[in-house]
Formats: structure tokens, sequence, C-alpha cells
């Protein structure tokens, strides 16, 4: 089943028949987390970097936000049995305008949060397709864990 | 590929505003409206009717008691707020086609739209900046050229935007290389076709190159900031993505900073679902 994830939303699996996807990622950023023995995958779309803009909301909605967001993401993965050391982390988005100037950051930001956090939980990012001005959509494919980047209409593996 | 000149006579056929809304401009324009002339202007068409009716309704105004008759929504909103709503009803069901040519689904560029729209109050909110009443309606239209090249006029945007990834530069400077005119000149023009305030078409015209307008510059600057945070976050986004170049001078003279960008999108997309839903009509 195709099972697409909102902007601030996350979706987990253990279902091979399972494609996690989500849409025009623009500067928010996707992760997935994928554990190929206990073949666990979910999918995250965040959208802004830090949770301390709007607390109250990051309560009710924390993957809103890549803090939260990526936090309770892995917990949950270990919370259906997922490994650490296990876990492959791939990670798309964080795109920007045709801004030489960098006025706006926040695509860069939620990218430099990913990398803290996953550095922070001894997780290394196996692949990226991150910055420059694409619009993406993330897959994860549960039957494989294969993660593809789709982007003006042409989908590659990461 | 059609020329500049073409492109800007088949603008004369695109037919998609009812008459009737033409003339409801005019007369919501005038110094004294006479509100039953209005409401009976307005109950010519059914589908305007129910539209404003639902509008009015909808849980964003919050009144208290149901509104049942056009007369009754004219006196409880107000003109202002009727002018917004009017047009919201007449361009939704155009917006929300499906963008042939530049590969957009059914929904998306309306979604965009709204978002502009919505973006545009919480920005000036968060700047507490008091813009004009017709900030939302032209936010909303921003992109309404885009109709125009892709849907009624059925351009092929492929090489516009294999210009704008190869070269990396802004989507509407290169349809003005390919077709010597871009989706906000063609907006603009339309517009003008369809008899909507001149401030409106100002915002139209130069939401893309805000240093270049004459007048009104403050909503000017709101609405391209507005437009830009919408594309940020993906709310709507199509294949030109994010291949845009915002102003430096808009951000300094606004006094933007990340934390603000931060701010508005939070709010854009906490609220955007309960507009979209409300502004939505068929």
């Amino acid at each position: 089943m195709i099972k697409t994830v909102d902007i601030s939303d996350m979706k987990i699996s253990e279902d091979e028949k399972d494609i996690l996807v989500t849409y025009s990622l623009g500067s928010c950023v996707g992760i997935t987390l994928y554990d190929p023995v206990t073949k666990i995958g979910s999918l995250i779309h965040c959208m802004l970097p830090l949770s301390r803009v709007d607390r109250e909301k990051a309560k009710k909605n924390p993957f809103m936000f890549v803090d939260t967001g990526l936090s309770q993401q892995l917990q949950e993965m270990y919370n259906r049995g997922a490994r650490k050391k296990n876990i492959i982390a791939k990670v798309a988005g964080g795109a920007k305008l045709l801004d030489k100037k960098n006025l706006f950051r926040i695509g860069e930001r939620n990218y430099t949060v990913v990398r803290k956090l996953l550095w922070k939980n001894d997780i290394l990012i196996k692949a990226q397709d991150v910055g420059e001005s694409k619009s993406r959509t993330v897959r994860l494919y549960m039957d494989t864990g294969i993660t593809t980047v789709r982007y003006r209409g042409e989908e590659v593996e990461l | 590929m059609k020329t500049r000149d073409e492109i800007i006579s088949s603008l004369d056929h695109i037919t998609a505003i009812p008459a009737s809304i033409t003339k409801i401009q005019r007369m919501l324009g005038q110094k004294e409206i006479d509100f039953q002339e209005l409401a009976r202007l307005i109950e010519y068409d059914p589908n305007l009717t129910a539209n404003v009716l639902r509008l009015s309704n909808s849980a964003y105004f919050g009144f208290k008691y149901e509104v049942n008759t056009v007369h009754q929504a004219l006196i409880r909103i107000g003109t202002n707020k009727i002018y917004d709503i009017v047009i919201a009803a007449a361009v939704s069901p155009v917006m929300n086609k499906p963008l042939k040519g530049y590969d957009l689904p059914k929904g998306k560029l309306w979604e965009h739209s709204v978002g502009v729209a919505l973006a545009s109050e919480i920005l000036s909110e968060e700047l507490d900046i008091s813009v004009p009443d017709y900030t939302f309606t032209a936010a909303l239209l921003v992109d309404i050229g885009k109709i125009a090249l892709g849907t009624f006029i059925e351009i092929d945007a492929k090489p516009i935007m294999r210009l704008a990834y190869e070269q990396q530069i802004p989507f509407d400077i290169a349809e003005r290389r390919i077709l010597g005119i871009d989706h906000a000149e063609v907006g603009a023009i339309l517009l003008e076709k369809w008899h909507l305030p001149k401030e409106i078409i100002n915002i139209e015209r130069w939401h893309h190159q805000p240093d270049r307008t004459e007048e009104d510059r403050m909503v000017v600057d709101i609405v391209h900031i507005a437009d830009i945070l919408t594309m940020i976050a993906g709310i709507g986004g199509g294949q030109d993505g994010l291949n845009y170049r915002p102003s430096k001078k808009v951000s300094e003279r606004l006094g933007l900073t990340t934390k603000i960008h931060e701010r508005v999108i939070n709010k854009l997309i906490s609220k955007i679902q309960q507009v979209y839903d409300m502004l939505t009509l068929n």
C-alpha cells in the first residue's frame, strides 16, 4: 500500500508491501530510517528546524520540527524492535531559492539540525540529496529498503 | 512557440470570470452601495449565491447566527469582505483546474494561491503592518497568469523549465526569454481585462520584481515575501519549485529575520487547511 506522509507527518511500517512517500519537499527535510534486519522503516517530513518556535505545537505534533520529530521517529523505530546499529539513515530536501545572498536559511538549518541530531545518536547518514532549488519527492520501498528521490519526472535511488 | 503579441491577444478570449462579477465589482467600487441591487445581482448567478452563502457561514467568519440570504450576508459581512468572497467564489473554480503545460495536478496551484493569501495576512500581523483589504484578494490571484498561460493558452512550459534549471535562472526570467512575457505580466493584463482594481493589478504585475513597482510598495513587498515563504513551505509547489529569486531590498525594508520566517511558516502550516476548505468551491 502507498502511504503518504504529509507535511509535518511521519509514517512507520513493517509491511513489505508498503511504499512510504512524501511529495514536494521544498525547504522541508525528509528522512528515511530503515533497519534491514528487522525490516522496519519510516519516513518523516519536517517543516522547521527547532521546536522552540512553538513548544505547544511541538507537544501536539512533534513531527513538524526536526529536533522533536526525528527524536520521536527514532524512538518509534526502537519501540518496534529496530536496533540503532542497523539503522540506515538517508536525507533529502532542505532546498533553497535562487538566493545567493542567503536571505532564507530554513532549508539549510533543517539539514544542519538533522546532521547534528543523527551524529549525537551515533547514526551515520548513508546518503543524501540536499540543497539547491529542487522540489523533491521521496519514497521508501519497504520490500527492498531502497530510498528514491524523484525530481523533474526522474526517480533515482539515493 | 507563441509570441508575446499572440499571447496577449489570446487573453481576450479567456472568459473565465463570469460577466456578473464585473458588474458586481463595479458596484462594490461605488461610494454609495445599494445593497438590494447588489444582492439581486449576486442572486442572478446561482453558483455565486451558493458560494457567497457557504463562505458567509463558514467557521472562518465565526458568526453566531446563520446567514440565509445574500442581503443578510452583505449587511453582516460588510462590503470589503464581500469583495474578497465574490472574487474567491469566482476564481476558485478557475484556479482549481489542473495546470497544463506546467505539469501541476488539479488543486495544487489553488493550494499555493490560498497559501500566499494566508501568508500575507500572517506576515503583516507578525510585522505589525496594517495592510489594505485588497491584499488578500491580490495574493489569491498572484499566479492567475500561470493558469492563463498553461491551461487556457496551452503553452508548452518544458523549454522554459529546461532553461531555468540548466542556467539556474529564475523561472519568470526564463519565461521572459522564451515567451517575451512572464506569468506575472500575463496575469496583470488578464486582470485588467476583467476590470479588477488597479492596486490588485499592480501587485500581480510586480510580485516577482517588487523593486520595480512605483506605488503601493509595502503591499507588493508583503505579497512577494508571502509567495516565497509559501514556496519554501512546499505548499502547492510545482515543477518550477524554488526557482525564484527573493529581493534583498524587500527583506531589508521589512526587517525580516530567520526567526520571523519560521514564525510565519509555523502559523501558515497550522491554518492553511481551514482556510483552504473554506475558500475551495465548486
